[in-house]
């Protein structure tokens, strides 16, 4: 009797998500659906996701064991023609033998509306196409046959993967409207995954338990001949965890300036193996917390066993550390010599691709092995040396613990001014000041015996740029000076790389162009290739333009070409962190020389802008003595990241920075 | 110099373990004129290019590129496109440190093989293998071998001995064989001011050598690449593509033979198709407007995607496919607008030409495969109407920007025939504004205003209606800079399709565009339309300068001041005249206080010298000071 207490608990299930109306199953789109001319919640929406269902399954095949078998299926609806792109799917799968993925899409058609009737036009394989991207992975595409403004679209794919280690990246939300999302997994005992949720909307998750049986059938045959072949059953009873994830009425998610990486926010679930127990063995442990994910990467041989190699190196490093005694010496000497002899070939990881060995004979490897090596060499020399595991920008914000949380690595060595992280990959990067691409919240370090801590990637010490500028206006309104500008920290490197193997005279143009067409002369650069100093450039110019006259009058801005004239964030209201990677302090001072025959008639008033909780200030102190006017600006922005509930404040600031920054001296003719 | 000796010992240090050394690839040998602006050298870029029938072309590359910084690598262009008639024979690099001493060799399964499928496409069987090598110093020297085998002989690469900028070219050779009976043919451009020597010139052999070519700079408003550098352009009157023969002497036979040998065939729809579409024109007799209701129809049935497979490369997906599928590329909506034409019995012609905002044409001295794009031409009196139909939004028989003022191949049944394209006069680019804004005594802004765009005016501002919100306030704060706070309160379109004409009413706020201070309140009163295409300077330009539209700006705007205030200062009416155009201002004081702005900005399409550039950025920067010239006032 419980198979039919079973069937009628699923049956009054259905019957109830029945009363919601619409109904999510394929086929079965509706007049009411086709009729939609825009989003009731969105009526900009060029389409919308009307359901989207995902289904994860375990499936046991004979002889082979368990198969994930993944099914998503998505009705679209499209109300413009900037939709169209939406009728265009594709699902990467991977190819390569060690774990290849079988996918094919069924049931897919367009629906329209022709007079009161809906018409289908099914699609067929003239609209389906398999693209072998590389070595690894191909890709599936389908193009919708008779897509126009009001058509509703669906499909199914079906994915069969032998790899165990995680599920399908569950995203709940999307560039346009998603009416209701549901995700819904049936995991057998034998593994354990861990739910990861981000982003803004929680899905309601809900589950329950039932048993599955795999029956496995054994076929005896008497040597090979026909016949003669006897079958046995074996059965086995196992508990298979349904859970069903559900989320309704998402909205469209709508890119913003300052953002590190949307896919930070946006609501989606991903599943990580994190124990296998099957019967008769014992249970192998995956990741589940942080100290497990790290310990697994460390015992990988791509990681620690690399990482732990010497011998390689030796006769180099010694002869480097010759006469070096102090830490600082050591650090310097190793961390050049890493940045100068090996070249980052481009590619992330964590875990070396062609090992430590190799890249140091070919000068040139992936972050790993550049920087798994800078640490074995920072050890060899005598000092306290580990790696930090990173999750690049681009990758996201290593939020939950899993081995595909990271994508990168980097060194910290102690020193008795305290930790030293050190990237050998880019060539602008210094002590502390990271390539930007790893500036990315926290990462992990893990030291030589598989223990590992949490360790603030972000920069606590604020870039400067300072700028010295004097310059004298005369009585036509043309505005001669010098100008010298001093550039540390995340600064310096953005400056470094700007202008790295640029021709001066393309530099030149640039500069003059960025500012107000001033004309350039005696220019000077110091320290371009002296990371360990400020870099610093000087110049005179000259300006026909920087002032205007007006009557007898003379109006000038007196930060001339290097006030903002922009207010950056420029939207009414902001859902995610301004992110600017880095605090930072721009310190302006200037000192104006008046015409002969003038007069100072107006000064703006000195100025204080302070953010509340100590976020950013901006202060404008003036001072005039006889014909000069000495004016000191100085913004500071205290953290690399303001909350988005500071948002309002932040934008405000801007502004009164900005009005300040722009206001006008005003001289008279005597 | 502690660099130079560091490097110096490295390369000591390496000689000993390696065998090869060329040291005819050192950098010392490079001459000093050849690394002014060089980011990379081609030391030698060698083509051999040997037709050993219709049907069969190799082309061998050997290429050697110093190069001396990063930004110099893409001069290696180490890849090489395949596909089902295109294979690669060879290919493999050497890499030399800057002395010339071997540093690694790369094998061809060294290198990378990748799908051809871009972002635009959505399916091609292109691939391609290219080199994925990490430089470890700089400079160094990669010599780079291939040898591609192909029976398309319908292109043979157009030669172009200097094909980067901010590259130096040592020497570039070019050397061409080919059977006597196949009517090889080639065009030169541009060679003059360009060391090139012709070494060889009969009917089956041709040959080039440039050499010493200094690095070319990048300058703005230059005309294309291809418009001031030298190139060669090659063809067969006798060719092959994609398992079909060709010949063409001229352009009546090369359009003849697409016709017959690529088009035939193509265009047959079911009859239920063609009685739908005679359907919809009814009585209609002219064929004009047929068309329109055809390509009306055409508009709200498909869509673009680009499918590139085999011949359907070339040849446009059959007209009942499209139909039953509803999408296509250029070439198989193009054609299927067509067989509905023709199902109407309007004729109309397949058209090929270059799409591109840069005015490219058809070279129309030489016979021979070009182009990227297809349109259709539908004979109108003695003209011509253009219809794009990848677009779900032209007007019918607008060209805008991608089409516009070129020479194009427009195929006939009985032969090609090249036409050129409509232009679209300077003058009837229009884009009127007319409006108002009344200013608080705050100095806050109120203003609403209306901007009609026409010509190739429109074509940049149509798209603004189908804008999402967010995107459509980007948009505004864009082109409204000058104004900060600006909030946009109402945005409205009206798209007239039938006079190519898109009007924009915006009403919008700012608070504080006046600027008080000290009882004075300053602002420009130009707020709706400043001119802000920046002109560079540019030291010693060597490049001629174009400008490839012209346009028109009309803009009469009433000023409302605050009643508190009176003026105290107005600017000065302004006009100039150059050969670039014309601007002028005026400011009228109304009876009832309030300011009228006028103001007319023309500039003239055209092709000027390097010289005449200055005086170009010198009228644009007038152009700029006066439409920010301040107005001051008073409080009373």
């Amino acid at each position: 009797m419980k198979l039919n207490q079973l069937t009628l608990f699923l049956f009054v299930a259905t019957f109830c998500l029945n009363v919601n109306a619409q109904d999510f199953k394929l086929g079965k789109v509706s007049v009411a659906e086709l009729q939609e001319k825009s989003h009731a919640k969105d009526p900009a929406a060029v389409a919308a996701i009307l359901f989207k269902k995902g289904e994860v399954r375990f499936e046991y095949v004979e002889d082979k064991g368990f198969e994930i078998i993944t099914v998503v299926q998505t009705r679209i609806k499209i109300y413009k023609k900037e939709g169209y792109d939406w009728a265009n799917q594709a699902v990467r799968y991977y190819l390569a033998n060690n774990g290849e993925e079988k996918i094919y899409f069924k049931d897919a058609a367009t629906y329209n509306l022709v007079g009161d009737k809906i018409e289908k036009t099914k699609l067929k394989n003239d609209g389906e196409f398999d693209e072998q991207i590389n070595k690894y992975w191909g890709r599936k595409k389908i193009t919708m046959p008779n897509v126009k403004e009001g058509s509703v679209i669906e499909f199914e794919y079906i994915i069969k993967s032998p790899r165990f280690s995680e599920l399908i990246d569950w995203s709940f939300q999307s560039s346009i409207p998603v009416n209701y999302s549901e995700f819904r997994t049936y995991i057998p005992e034998y593994f354990v995954y861990t739910p990861n949720q981000k982003g803004y909307v929680f899905p309601k998750v809900s589950s329950e338990k039932n048993k599955r049986t795999i029956v496995r059938n054994s076929k005896e045959r008497a040597s090979g001949y026909v016949g003669n072949t006897t079958f046995s059953q074996d059965k086995t009873d196992y508990q298979e965890t349904m859970t069903t994830y559900l989320a309704e009425n998402l909205p469209a998610m709508k890119e913003e300036a300052y953002v590190n990486n949307i896919d930070n926010y946006t609501s989606s679930i991903s599943h990580e193996l994190s124990m296998t127990r099957f019967p008769k063995s014992s249970i192998e442990l995956y990741s589940t917390d942080w100290p497990s994910v790290t310990k697994k990467i460390y015992e990988n041989d791509d990681f620690g066993a690399e990482l732990n190699k010497t011998g390689y190196f030796d006769d180099d490093i010694n002869r480097l550390l010759t006469g070096l005694k102090t830490p600082y010496e050591k650090i310097d000497a190793i961390y050049n010599y890493v940045k100068t002899n090996l070249k980052w070939n481009d590619y992330y990881g964590y875990s070396c691709n062609d090992g430590v060995k190799k890249a140091y004979k070919d000068k040139t490897g992936n972050i790993a092995e550049i920087n798994l090596m800078l640490t074995a060499m920072l050890r060899y020399s005598g000092l306290t040396a580990n790696p930090v595991l990173v999750s690049t920008r681009s990758n996201g914000i290593a939020l939950f613990p899993n081995r595909t949380a990271f994508n990168y690595v980097i060194a910290a060595v102690e020193t008795p001014k305290g930790m030293m992280l050190l990237d050998a990959s880019d060539k602008f990067s210094t002590p502390n000041v990271l390539p930007f691409r790893a500036l990315n919240w926290m990462g992990r370090l893990i030291r030589k015996d598989g223990t590992s801590d949490v360790v603030d990637l972000m920069p606590k010490v604020n870039s400067n740029s300072t700028v010295m500028m004097n310059y004298s206006i005369d009585e036509r309104g043309a505005v001669t000076g010098k100008l010298r500008q001093q550039q540390t920290d995340y600064n310096a490197m953005t400056f470094r790389r700007k202008v790295d193997n640029i021709m001066e005279d393309s530099y030149l143009e640039k500069l003059e162009n960025e500012n107000r067409k001033i004309e350039v002369t005696s220019y000077s650069r110091q320290n371009e290739k002296d990371l360990k100093l400020p870099v610093m450039e000087t110049y005179s110019f000259t300006g026909s333009n920087l002032c205007e006259i007006i009557g007898d009058k003379i109006y000038i801005s007196p930060m001339l070409f290097l006030a903002g004239t922009k207010n950056p964030f420029q939207q009414e209201v902001r859902e995610y962190p301004v992110d600017y990677g880095f605090p930072f302090t721009e310190k302006n001072t200037v000192n104006i020389q008046i015409p002969d025959g003038y007069t100072i008639e107006e000064v703006p008033d000195p100025a204080v802008i302070t953010m509340q909780d100590d976020l950013g200030s901006f202060t404008f102190i003036t001072n005039v003595l006889g014909n000069q006017i000495q004016i000191s600006i100085i913004n500071q922005i205290n953290t690399a990241i303001i909350p988005s509930e500071y948002y309002s404040m932040l934008k405000n600031y801007y502004q009164g920075m900005l009005d300040k920054q722009n206001e006008k001296i005003i001289l008279t003719k005597v | 110099m502690k660099i130079r000796v560091l490097l110096l010992t490295i390369f000591v240090g390496i000689t000993f373990s390696l065998k090869a050394q060329k040291n005819e690839y050192s950098i010392l040998l490079i001459s000093d004129s050849l690394k002014v602006n060089a980011k990379a050298v081609v030391r030698l870029n060698q083509i051999d290019i040997v037709i050993s029938s219709q049907r069969n072309m190799t082309i061998s590359t050997k290429r050697v590129i110093t190069v001396l910084n990063e930004k110099g690598l893409s001069a290696i262009d180490a890849v090489e496109n395949y596909n089902k008639k295109t294979s690669v024979k060879d290919i493999e690099a050497y890499v030399y440190d800057g002395l010339g001493n071997e540093v690694k060799k790369i094998k061809r399964k060294d290198f990378k093989d990748q799908s051809a499928v871009g972002s635009s496409t959505l399916f091609s069987d292109s691939r391609y293998v290219y080199l994925d090598y990490t430089p470890t110093q700089y400079p160094f020297t990669v010599v780079y071998e291939s040898k591609i085998e192909t029976s398309n002989t319908a292109f043979i690469p157009q030669w172009y001995p200097v094909s980067n900028f901010f590259v130096s070219v040592e020497k570039s050779v070019l050397n061409v064989d080919c059977p006597l009976n196949l009517g090889f043919k080639k065009m030169e451009f541009n060679f003059e001011n360009f060391n090139i020597q012709k070494t060889n010139d009969t009917p089956a052999q041709l040959s080039y050598t440039a050499s010493n070519i200094l690095a070319q700079k990048q300058e703005d408003y230059s005309p294309a690449f291809s418009a001031v550098l030298p190139k060669v352009m090659m063809a067969l009157e006798l060719f092959h593509l994609e398992d079909v023969d060709g010949s063409a002497k001229t352009w009546k036979e090369f359009g003849q033979w697409y016709s017959d040998e690529i088009l035939s065939g193509t265009t047959v729809l079911s009859e239920e198709t063609k009685a739908k579409m005679r359907t919809l024109v009814g009585e209609e007799k002219d064929p004009i407007r047929k068309a329109k209701l055809i390509y009306s129809y055409v508009q709200q049935k498909s869509r673009y995607v680009s499918i590139q497979v085999g011949i359907g490369g070339w040849k446009p997906m059959y007209a009942n496919d499209v139909d039953r599928l509803g999408y296509g590329d250029c070439k198989a909506l193009t054609n299927y607008t067509k067989a509905l034409l023709e199902a109407v019995d309007v004729p109309s012609y397949n058209t090929i030409l270059y799409g591109d905002s840069y005015k490219k044409d058809i070279e129309s001295e030489f016979v021979s495969m070009q182009g990227n794009h297809m349109i259709l031409a539908i004979p109108n009196g003695n003209k011509y109407t253009w219809l794009e139909c990848t677009s779900q939004d032209d007007p019918f028989g607008y060209q805008g920007t991608f089409t516009d003022d070129r020479n194009v191949l427009v195929i006939k049944p009985e032969g090609g025939e090249i036409v050129r394209t409509k232009l679209y006069e300077d003058r009837g680019n229009t884009q009127l504004s007319s409006g108002t804004y009344s200013l608080s005594k705050e100095g806050d802004l109120l203003g609403e205003i209306k901007i009609v765009s026409e010509g190739s005016q429109y074509n940049q501002k149509a798209m603004l209606e189908n804008l999402q919100p967010t995107e459509k306030e980007a948009h505004y704060k864009k082109y409204w800079s000058n104004i900060s706070n600006l909030k946009i309160n109402k945005t409205a379109f009206s798209n007239d399709k039938e006079n190519v004409r898109l009007t924009e009413r915006t009403e919008i706020s700012a608070v504080n565009y006046g600027n008080i201070s000290g009882g004075k309140m300053m602002f420009a009163l130009n707020a709706y339309n400043q001119y802000n295409g920046s002109v560079k300077r540019i030291r010693n330009r060597k490049n001629p300068f174009e400008i490839q539209r012209g346009f028109s700006d009309v803009d009469e705007i009433t000023i409302v001041l605050p009643h508190e205030f009176t003026v105290e200062f107005l600017p000065n009416n302004y006009e100039l005249k150059t050969k670039f155009g014309a601007y002028k201002t005026e400011f009228i004081k109304e009876d009832n206080g309030s300011i009228l702005y006028k103001r007319s900005l023309f500039i003239n399409k055209g092709m000027y010298s390097n010289t005449e550039y200055d005086e170009y950025r010198v009228f644009i920067e007038q152009v700029s000071r006066n439409d920010n010239a301040k107005t001051i006032l008073t409080k009373i």
